[in-house]
């Protein structure tokens, strides 16, 4: 009885820990149905961890600017796949393929980022379960179609 | 701009702050520094609640138990409170808005308000009921608040990330 009762608070509490390997997964905050492909001009960088993030204006058929967050992984993960701080600049115009955030902002995961030297890079995160995930430099998007 | 914001966002800007959000690897190292002195600090917590609920340990007297296990919280506290300081320092601007963030900050100090109340009231007289295999309803009671509100500091922190 007593050791059952142990048994049962050690899961409670080890239950609480067990996401602290990953920052956070891929299907915690993106859509897997909803690829996107966007192209725009970068009008804002954060290099920092524990995500990047870059911002693109992105024009419409009809002309209308939406301004797009595109999340990605860490400095050190970039850095790793030889996508350094500076690669990018304010002002670039980049290819965006990835999927849009389950809350319906104009938030989406970069799991393929086309640099304006031609470079396509992977940016997701290795192992976060989204497309792709092991982390090849081309990034692999099966539901995109794109995929080489 | 609210005073505490402001000071966030000098913080954030600062050139160390700068420098940890940028880093390649020193923001992992000290996310994981976190993590272990918060096993250090809550796992010796743990055992002394766990014993004042009387599951176990019984034989072992809660003073003396509590006389070995503190310095060990305490040391806990210390690297948590100092590695925390740093994650915070490098994202501090983003911290202010995370309700996350906030909802840890309440719960840490309810649980050190717990903690007070232990240490200045039910654990002064420990000599008195510390032996009994099961601790008087107050003890107990602490115990159990303990447990929850440091349980829910570890889950308001993780959540961090998903905000």
């Amino acid at each position: 009885m007593k050791a059952r009762l142990v048994l049962a608070l050690a899961l409670a509490v080890s239950g609480t820990a067990i996401p602290a390997h990953a920052h956070h997964s891929f299907a915690a905050e993106f859509d897997i149905n909803q690829p996107v492909r966007l192209m725009g001009k970068v009008t804002r960088i954060e290099w920092s961890n524990p995500h990047t993030y870059f911002y693109i204006d992105v024009t419409d058929a009809s002309g209308k600017i939406t301004n797009w967050a595109i999340e990605g992984p860490s400095p050190g993960a970039l850095s790793r796949r030889a996508w350094q701080k500076g690669d990018l600049k304010v002002g670039d115009t980049v290819v965006v393929e990835g999927y849009r955030a389950k809350n319906g902002t104009n938030t989406a995961n970069g799991r393929r980022v086309t640099l304006p030297d031609g470079r396509k890079l992977y940016g997701g995160s290795p192992g976060d379960g989204g497309p792709g995930d092991d982390g090849t430099d081309q990034g692999n998007l099966p539901a995109t179609g794109t995929n080489k | 701009m609210p005073f505490l914001q402001h000071f966030c966002d000098v913080l954030y800007q600062s050139n160390f702050g700068t420098m940890l959000r940028e880093s390649n690897n020193a923001f992992s190292v000290i996310e994981s520094v976190h993590v272990l002195s918060i096993t250090l600090l809550v796992g010796t917590i743990a055992v002394l609640d766990l014993r004042m609920l009387g599951l176990i340990l019984r034989s072992v007297s809660v003073s003396r138990l509590a006389r070995s296990v503190l310095p060990l919280s305490w040391s806990g506290f210390a690297v948590s409170v100092a590695s925390g300081f740093l994650l915070f320092w490098a994202e501090a601007a983003k911290m202010y808005i995370n309700p996350s963030f906030r909802a840890k900050l309440v719960l840490l100090v309810l649980a050190g308000f717990n903690a007070l109340v232990f240490h200045t009231t039910i654990y002064r007289r420990a000599q008195e009921w510390g032996t009994l295999q099961v601790c008087p309803m107050r003890a107990r009671v602490n115990a159990i608040a303990s447990l929850t509100l440091w349980s829910g500091v570890i889950i308001a922190g993780r959540a961090i990330a998903y905000f």
